[in-house]
């Protein structure tokens, strides 16, 4: 076992230095010149190529790629995001604040969801291909096919514009938390309703559940010990994917909703071209990722030990 | 199979066909009919430059569609030789192109999207790059669990022995145990590029104005919500029926294959 | 004229093969006999050149065993055939790969030979029986003619009645044929009745090598007897052959 997570904890090193890399090479190879959209950006002005090659240097950008790799990586390894190349200011704590706005957001939008599919998917299956399970699966797949930001919009025109019943935009108020975590706790319902209600339906037709109940093994005890356990390999596996989307879905929730979370950090940063700003995103997000892929992996090594025999 | 054919010939037909069927240009600007909303001559209104919403919602499957279709396409074709390189090519080819799967997966998505698209100026090249970038990796798996799987079966083994060349193997013996279980894989992808094209052109990174995608048409839109909320509600319901269309067709796929145990 | 020599296979660090070496004249036939484990299938695969040996050689007449084309017989018939292609369509796959040309009724004689009905060849494998497909098997072994042909279990797959069948017609149509066959199976009863010599596997090595009457009659290596006797109380092999 312990050789497992070893190799799990290899492929997230290696996958790790393959993110470091490829974000470094995209920021490199951005067509146009970067130093240049940076100092406009910066100076709201036309200028002369000195002050482009000043900044160019201080950005570090007028080496080779190697050699700016690890100059980029050096820092960030310390969790040191450097500076705004717009602002000036230290990335972190912008950073930071916007995550403050972004995380809760998620996991609002993760509550919400959670607490709506799981009662539905546990009654759907209680009697499946019922009229319960089919109006499950599918306002299900209806949900899964409605884009979170046109959902948003249209939360905001009945409850903010034509209702007046609460706010939309900005972020003031916990009362301008809500609508964001509805629409955002409404898609991971749907996909959550469906991948539990699939987990569910594959853990009650293990072939010795039968034998089982014939056994005289009570109906709850069966549900609790057996049924349960089984249900929750593929569903934290898909479960630990819908945390890392759940990132991306309050990303792009905030930005329709103007709260100053890491979606508009993020627009602005790409708009102004502030690479730092950029970077700082992207690594945060792929750290977030691998780490929540390496939970799962290991959670589902640890749970079912015959998994590991099969990659590689 | 055949549902899913259906759907996605009725959408591409969509795509290649609606412009015909539109009234009216959907670039002709036509300001003193602005904002109105459904009318005789405007069936879904007009928007902000007074372009017909109707004209701009048929043509804007040519880029919501057409480029989706595109995107899911490339991506397939990327990730499926990925995936077999990685199941015949040896263990060396496949930890290494594995590795590089799972780095590419490491990328949220639409983040990644939206980086790449942003920084290599919006515009519908980038919109490709990107989304076909960070699309192939689902095939790939997929692909290389068949690859494995069928590469130790007989009738391959026999094929070899025989002496086939590599390519007919591939045509006779491969292709029938991945096509079913690929174009799962890809309703799935099709549909999710349908939502990332518009996704990102609602963030004004995907493709350019004055072309009428649905994504940008909800971008503008949503400037005028309060004036004319009905011009929100097509672009919309253009995408969710299109998505649904295709996950519903994919579905369907997916539980005929499970029932017949994947043939092959 | 098959040879092997000094055949050693590994994996990782253990031998399954471990110095295997043996020799199969034309029209003849050797006959590898040895329980679950013992390296049987291994020895098949290495000849076909379906894995690298860590040492040994082996050659036809002397030139590497892969430029004579060996072909197969596997053990389940139906893992052996594309059940999306017909049976033809897979049967003449060792034509169209090497591109041959095929004699004149060739393939009618071999399918009288193999008593295959010809409209037969028209079906998918899951649509006819399993002795059937198992002699489909051998044809496309046959087609191209081939000096040697390989059989993995041949007859495992198949019940009592179709084996003393299928048995028979692989008799005949090497006589008729005249290819050197390798027969690997757990059956000494059968091992004894067709092969011409029977080699002996244990644990990735030869424990004996006879001709088929002197085995039957006397193994040298306890081993060996007892696998013998066994072969007798279970009544597949006729008592003091």
């Amino acid at each position: 076992m312990i050789t497992a997570i070893g190799g799990v904890l290899l492929r997230a090193v290696v996958v790790l230095s393959g993110t470091a890399i490829l974000t470094f090479a995209l920021l490199w190879h951005a067509p146009g010149d970067p130093a240049q959209a940076i100092a406009m950006a910066r100076f709201d002005a036309l200028l002369s190529d000195d002050v482009i090659d000043q900044v160019r240097q201080e950005v570090g950008l007028n080496t080779g790629f190697w050699q700016a790799f690890w100059a980029w990586l050096g820092p960030l390894l310390r969790l040191d995001f450097g500076y705004s190349a717009v602002t000036g200011r230290p990335v972190w704590p912008d950073l930071w604040a916007a995550m403050t706005y972004t995380f809760p957001l998620a996991l609002a939008g993760l509550a919400i969801g959670l607490a709506l599919s799981l009662p539905l998917a546990i009654l759907a299956t209680k009697r499946p291909g019922g009229l319960l399970d089919r109006a499950a699966v599918a306002i299900a797949s209806l949900g899964a096919a409605i884009p979170a930001y046109w959902l948003g919009l249209l939360l905001i025109l009945l409850f903010a514009v034509q209702l007046g019943l609460l706010p939309a935009m900005g972020a003031r108020t916990p009362a301008h938390a809500i609508l964001p975590a509805v629409t955002l706790g409404l898609g991971v319902a749907a996909s959550l309703t469906r991948i539990i209600r699939s987990g569910i339906l594959e853990a009650r037709g293990q072939p010795f559940l039968p034998a089982l109940r014939r056994r005289g093994v009570a109906g709850q005890a069966v549900a609790r010990d057996h049924v349960a356990p089984h249900a929750a390999i593929p569903v934290v596996t898909l479960f630990g994917l819908e945390l890392a989307f759940l990132l991306e879905g309050a990303v792009l929730v905030e930005v329709i909703f103007g709260r100053p979370g890491l979606g508009t950090f993020l627009v602005t940063a790409i708009t102004a071209r502030d690479f730092p700003h950029v970077q700082a995103v992207v690594v945060l997000t792929a750290l977030v990722f691998v780490l929540v892929n390496l939970a799962t992996d290991i959670f589902y090594r640890v749970i079912d030990p015959r998994i590991g025999a099969e990659d590689a | 199979m055949r549902s899913v054919a259906l759907v996605v010939t009725g959408l591409v037909a969509l795509a290649v066909l609606g412009p015909l069927l539109a009234p009216y240009d959907p670039t002709a600007i036509d300001i003193p009919n602005r904002l109105s909303g459904p009318t005789q001559t405007f069936p879904l209104g007009t928007d902000a430059l007074g372009r017909d919403i109707l004209s701009r919602l048929l043509y804007g499957a040519r880029w919501s569609l057409g480029l989706a279709f595109l995107i899911s396409v490339l991506s397939l074709i990327i990730g499926t030789s990925v995936g077999l390189i990685a199941a015949l090519g040896g263990r060396i080819a496949d930890w290494s192109l594995m590795r590089a799967t799972d780095t590419f997966l490491a990328f949220p998505e639409l983040v990644a999207a939206v980086v790449i698209a942003g920084l290599m100026g919006a515009g519908t090249w980038s919109l490709i790059f990107a989304l076909s970038v960070t699309g192939w990796m689902r095939y790939a798996r997929v692909a290389r669990g068949i690859g494995l799987s069928v590469q130790s079966r007989g009738y391959v083994v026999q094929a070899r022995l025989a002496g086939m060349p590599g390519w007919s193997i591939a045509r006779w013996h491969y292709l029938p145990s991945l096509i079913p279980s690929l174009t799962v894989v890809w309703t799935g992808m099709f549909a999710r590029a349908i939502l990332g094209i518009s996704a990102l052109g609602f963030l004004g990174f995907g493709v350019q104005p004055p072309n009428p995608e649905w994504g940008a048409m909800l971008l503008d839109a949503r400037v005028h919500m309060r004036s004319t909320p009905l011009q929100m509600i097509w672009p919309g319901l253009a995408v969710v029926s299109c998505v649904l269309a295709i996950n519903l067709a994919g579905d369907a796929l997916r539980d005929a294959l499970a029932k017949d145990g994947q043939p092959g | 004229m098959l040879t092997v020599t000094d055949l050693v296979v590994k994996r990782g660090a253990r031998a399954t093969l471990d110095g295997i070496s043996l020799s199969v004249p034309a029209a003849g036939t050797l006959a590898v006999v040895g329980e679950s484990g013992a390296g049987k299938s291994t020895l098949i695969a290495a000849i076909l050149g379906l894995l690298k040996p860590a040492t040994g050689v082996i050659t036809w007449n002397g030139a590497p065993v892969r430029a004579a084309r060996p072909a197969l017989v596997m053990q389940e018939p139906r893992a052996a055939f594309n059940p999306a292609l017909s049976l033809r369509r897979s049967v003449m796959e060792p034509i169209a790969a090497q591109g041959i040309t095929l004699a004149e009724g060739r393939l009618e004689r071999l399918c009288a030979g193999l008593e295959l009905p010809l409209d037969l060849l028209d079906r998918r494998p899951a649509q006819v029986s399993i002795g059937q497909a198992q002699r489909a098997g051998i044809l496309r072994a046959l087609i191209a003619a081939p000096p040697l042909v390989l059989f993995d279990e041949p007859l495992s797959a198949l019940d009592a009645v179709t084996q003393k069948h299928t048995a028979r017609l692989i008799a005949e149509v090497q006589a008729e044929e005249g290819f050197a066959a390798l027969i690997v199976t757990h059956d000494l009863g059968y091992a004894v009745a067709h092969g011409d010599r029977i080699m002996v596997l244990k644990d990735g090595q030869v424990e004996e090598t006879a001709d088929a009457q002197t085995f039957a009659l006397s193994p040298r290596s306890p081993y060996c007897r007892a696998l013998r006797d066994a072969a007798i109380s279970l009544g597949a092999l006729g008592a003091a052959a």
